[in-house]
């Protein structure tokens, strides 16, 4: 009988037990079909959504970069290539410059010579041109002087004559 | 005048038939009623994007599903259980603040010279406690079974496998040691009994004097002084859901969790408890 005064002063009784019970049990259900179970499957979605979503990110990032360095290789490719074109293009103005000069002074040497021979043939032509006439002045002048000595008065005055047609 | 302290048993308000119906009985109901509402509008609030109360009871998920990792320490696991923890906390806690709200052990009716109170702290009866914890016992045993088997989970207690397996091994030391193995198995079915009453006891204890400690200070003196010991009571309230509750879970993962291997290992069997099992 103690033991049943224990119970009777807590106030344990099977009914209400059972009843407490079945509250809990009420609130277990509602609670789990209603707001645990729909809700933490949408918390583990949102979170694999969300884990999805920056892997994405991180790969679209990591394509980007990637992107971003072979644009910057190419880039470089590109203007070494450039460059060298361009190195490539004064060296042979370089080239044709010196081919040009080279040849504008092989002819100007060549016209110079031309020029300087000429001149000397020209001059050579004169001095015997002079020479001749010289020699026929002088067959001339002689000629004249031997006719005409006869005084001296007269070959003075020839001389001088002479001397002035010369 | 000191009014009279509040009974440990749940007085009788009226009588369904031959059920008796409580004040402590009306309060859970009421309790289970807002359940019931909320939990109907979080459902239909429900969205991709949380607003509102879903972003409230959201809320409340997480927090308890990081505690719950730290006892799991497996947020799959923590998932499972948080149905049945869950709402044993929210039940507890609720109807323990519920208990607090004034009118509750005020509002009442006279019976001759005896004053009743029409509503009384859900958690200040033993039935409901004691219906909590057997559930949250009997879960624990029925989710043991589920996970390991129930030859095996049975032999956590009734250990007679042991006995036949270390008979086989013909060695002295290791019979002698299963036989002091059976005797803890038996001792661990005394300590489950054990749980239903510490669990039920504690909850119902601690609510309950709150209850006769803001009784006795409201009668003292009722302005002011009893507000901080109200405070006080939200926190015990909230700590002793928190502990029926996270003391349901640990009971949980230690019933599912997988036995270590049997033989020459018994010996070690206590002090490996936590390991994985290599099944």
């Amino acid at each position: 009988m103690e033991n049943q005064s224990v119970t009777a002063l807590l106030g344990l009784d099977w009914k209400l037990f059972l009843a407490q019970l079945f509250n809990f049990v009420i609130v277990l259900f509602v609670l789990w079909r209603w707001v645990f179970k729909p809700l933490g499957k949408k918390l583990e979605e949102r979170t694999s959504k969300i884990e999805l979503s920056i892997k994405h990110s991180e790969e679209v990032e990591q394509k980007l970069k990637e992107a971003e360095k072979y644009r910057q290789a190419e880039m470089e490719k590109v203007r070494a290539e450039a460059n060298t074109a361009i190195a490539q293009a004064q060296k042979n103005a370089e080239l044709v410059k010196q081919q040009i000069l080279a040849e504008a002074k092989v002819s100007s040497d060549k016209m110079l010579e031309q020029a300087k021979k000429e001149i000397e043939g020209e001059k050579s032509r004169a001095m015997a041109d002079i020479r001749t006439e010289a020699a026929n002045l002088i067959v001339s002048a002689t000629e004249k002087i031997l006719r005409e000595k006869l005084d001296p008065k007269r070959d003075e005055q020839l001389i001088k004559e002479s001397l002035k047609d010369i | 005048m000191l009014y009279a302290l509040p009974p440990l048993a749940a007085e009788s308000i009226f009588n369904i038939g031959t059920f008796s119906v409580t004040n402590t009985y009306i309060n859970s109901t009421l309790t289970v009623i807002l359940f019931v509402i909320l939990a109907f509008f979080v459902k239909r609030s429900i969205k991709e994007v949380p607003t509102g109360i879903q972003n409230f009871f959201e809320f409340i998920i997480e927090t308890l599903l990081t505690y719950f990792d730290q006892v799991t320490g497996d947020r799959k696991k923590s998932l499972k259980f948080l149905p049945l923890i869950g709402t044993l906390f929210l039940f507890i806690v609720v109807s323990n603040w519920i208990g607090l709200l004034p009118g509750v052990g005020s509002v009442g009716i006279h019976r001759g010279a005896e004053f009743i109170p029409l509503f009384r702290g859900a958690n200040t009866d033993l039935n409901l406690t004691l219906a909590m914890a057997v559930f949250g016992v009997i879960a624990s045993h029925v989710i043991g079974i589920g996970t390991i088997g129930f030859w095996r989970y049975f032999n956590k207690f009734i250990k007679a496998g042991d006995i036949v397996k270390s008979f086989k091994s013909k060695n002295f030391m290791i019979v002698f040691t299963a036989f002091i193995e059976f005797g803890v198995g038996l001792i661990e079915i005394v300590s489950e009994i054990a749980k239903l009453f510490s669990l039920s006891l504690r909850l119902f204890g601690n609510v309950f004097a709150g209850e006769v400690l803001l009784t006795v200070l409201g009668s003292i003196i009722a302005y002011a002084v009893p507000l901080p010991f109200i405070a006080l009571e939200l926190l015990v309230g909230l700590i002793q859901a928190t502990v029926f509750s996270l003391l349901v879970l640990v009971y949980i993962s230690v019933a599912t969790m997988p036995l270590p291997d049997h033989g020459h290992n018994d010996k070690k069997k206590h002090g490996h408890d936590l390991e994985p099992a290599h099944n």
